[in-house]
């Protein structure tokens, strides 16, 4: 990463540097560091600003949304069920007396720890095969293509279903399943950039000097991906709250005495127009997470790539 | 041309016995049958269990191997897919529903390339325009709603158009109503019952190819043989269609085969809220009641969509690019 990005930072030979200072003389932008420059160009960006402001509030919603309600997830208020919201409940009741409030903090607690840990998981699998087959090169690289291959044509949304019917129910078990079963898309991304890398000046400078292939792909390969596995962190958050959400939904995913966003979406399926209050609390919360996610993965697209128009803003660094 | 069309073709019909046949093995591995036999009342031995599932070849004490050759043979042969853990032959509970899920698959992938190509066509001659950044920002939205939620919502805004503009023709539940008799009838019945579902899986598939249209064609208006196009005297829309388009085209027509896997997924949570006997709607059953033969033979239903979706892909590139065709 830092080796690929920081030349042109300090020491490009900039023909038309002479003119910026001359119109912006006061921060002199050969002196900027790499991180100042990325964190200027991302915040430059308002609706990924606003993406980090929603998803920080989430997390501060699922951490500490529960001090300011006396009801747990669990506990059975009888003396009102389906109730809209109000005063007591503030996001109203459900059929079995359950605070909607109390369950979606809960719920979303959940599905953002299964959300973060599974793509950063998936992330750190899919860059490990997807550079290892791409340096192993030959047999080895066509094996895991055809493993990918094969699980993109059947829907892995099947297998996962078969899979997690049996295992799941448990959250920590979700995550792996949820793991094995969601490298591959990513996987195949990073292996056809990672062919392009394999062949660079510096893996055959370091092949030629003895380092080994474990060590090439790790030091030499995957940390030239940086940009590329981040943005991926963000988006994979995104995809996993998704297929966690309709596993969920259809019951293969978190199962009952647990709640997570999904299974509430499931619940509120039933009475969308008798009691829309819980349906749409669930709903609104897993829109807000997933596009708060996507608005930050677009903003670090856009800061991390040295050739972007869009986070440059028009030559600007 | 026609030769290299085919050897993709038999490509990918080898992937779809590898795929269903290792379905098989997960299918057999994490599908208990035994267990819906477990609560019934009075209690069965294990023994008792594994004899009444022995005549459909579920029984676990047979090795699995064993019990996959037994079904492989059957398929092949009589086209046979097994029965379920009750003994209901598999071949009556698909063939009807897969017609179903197959119009509902097919005609969503239809419309979500027409809308998603033509918006991302429309958009980017118009780039940073009202309607693009207007469209961007629904498609963005869109993207990341979860197909239940879309589906749900889909459902709230017809029974509010139902009861408050005094609509009829939206139905909300089921693939058919049980009173309508005719040919044509019936046809219209269930075609007014496909609107949502279909609207719902458009809506969800659409925006890929939205997103992806727009920036293909954006990178391919700025290219040299656009400019040669303009020059001649083309107007920017020629230029665009004839031109621009074709090459932009091809990466979309080649990613519409991994798209069907998405829409039939979509297809699985859309028929479970909208309560339709298809396809996806029977995988769930299959899986809840622990029956291995329905549930494989819903994958390979699956995988044999991506195939058709791909063959298909695989003629219009050859169509799109000249460089297949002379190759």
């Amino acid at each position: 990463m830092a080796t690929d990005a920081t030349p042109h930072a300090p020491s490009r030979p900039t023909s038309d540097a002479p003119a910026r200072t001359a119109a912006r003389p006061a921060p002199q932008p050969a002196e900027l560091g790499l991180g100042r420059l990325y964190l200027r160009r991302f915040v430059r960006n308002r609706p990924a600003v606003a993406g980090v402001v929603i998803f920080l509030l989430l997390v501060l919603f699922s951490a500490f949304g529960g001090r300011f309600t006396s009801y747990a997830y669990t506990d059975a208020d009888f003396t009102a069920l389906t109730r809209p919201p109000g005063a007591a409940h503030w996001f109203g009741t459900n059929q079995g007396g359950d605070d909607i409030y109390a369950c979606a903090v809960h719920g979303l607690q959940r599905s953002l720890v299964i959300a973060v840990s599974v793509s950063v998981l998936t992330i750190v699998v899919a860059a490990l095969v997807g550079a290892g087959a791409a340096y192993a090169g030959g047999r080895v690289e066509r094996a895991t293509l055809a493993l990918v291959h094969f699980l993109l044509i059947v829907p892995s949304f099947l297998v996962l279903a078969l899979v997690s019917h049996r295992l799941a129910g448990d959250w920590r078990v979700l995550i792996v399943v949820l793991t094995v079963f969601g490298w591959m898309p990513t996987a195949r991304v990073i292996w056809s950039v990672s062919t392009s890398l394999r062949e660079r000046d510096y893996v055959t400078a370091a092949r030629f000097m003895g380092v080994g292939p474990l060590r090439i792909v790790l030091r030499h390969i995957i940390p030239n991906l940086g940009s590329l596995l981040i943005v991926n962190l963000t988006l994979g958050v995104v995809t996993t709250v998704l297929s966690e959400t309709a596993l969920s939904f259809l019951g293969f995913g978190v199962q009952t005495p647990d709640v997570s966003l999904g299974t509430m979406l499931a619940d509120g399926a039933g009475t969308v127009t008798s009691a829309p209050w819980l349906f749409a609390f669930p709903a609104g919360l897993v829109v807000l997470l997933t596009v708060s996610m996507t608005l930050i993965g677009d903003g670090l697209r856009d800061a991390l790539d040295p050739t972007s128009v869009t986070g440059s803003a028009g030559g600007r660094r | 041309m026609v030769r290299s069309v085919l050897r993709k073709a038999a490509g990918w019909v080898l992937m779809i016995v590898v795929a269903t046949n290792a379905t098989f093995f997960l299918a057999s591995w994490f599908l208990d049958p035994r267990s819906n036999f477990r609560e019934l009342r009075p209690v069965r031995s294990e023994a008792q269990i594994d004899q009444a599932l022995a005549p459909y070849g579920l029984d676990p004490r047979v090795p699995v191997v064993h019990r996959w050759w037994d079904w492989l043979t059957s398929v092949v042969l009589h086209f046979d897919w097994g029965k379920s853990p009750t003994g209901v032959p598999v071949n009556g509970e698909v063939g009807y529903r897969a017609l179903v899920s197959a119009e509902l698959v097919l005609v969503a992938t239809i419309l979500s390339v027409v809308v998603g190509v033509a918006l991302g066509v429309y958009t980017a001659a118009r780039q940073y325009g009202f309607a693009d950044r207007i469209s961007q920002a629904v498609s963005i939205a869109v993207l990341n709603v979860p197909t239940s939620v879309a589906a749900l919502a889909v459902v709230f805004v017809a029974i509010w158009l139902n009861q408050h503009a005094g609509l009829r023709f939206l139905y909300v539940a089921g693939e058919n109503s049980p009173d309508v008799t005719g040919t044509l009838p019936v046809i219209g019945d269930r075609l007014l019952h496909l609107i949502l579902p279909t609207l719902t899986l458009t809506l969800m598939g659409y925006v890929g190819y939205h997103l992806t249209q727009r920036s293909l064609l954006l990178d391919t208006l700025d290219a040299d043989f656009v400019r040669t196009a303009r020059a001649t005297g083309l107007t920017c829309g020629q230029a665009i269609r004839r031109h621009a388009l074709r090459a932009a085209l091809i990466p979309t027509a080649a990613s519409v085969a991994f798209g069907i896997p998405a829409i039939f997924t979509g297809a699985v949570i859309t028929e479970t809220v909208f309560g339709w006997n298809g396809m996806g709607r029977y995988f769930i059953q299959t899986i809840a009641k622990n029956d291995v033969h329905g549930a494989v033979a819903t994958a390979a239903f699956a995988a044999a969509l991506t195939a058709i979706g791909a063959i298909l892909a695989d003629i219009a590139t050859v169509f799109l690019d000249p460089r297949v065709r002379v190759s």
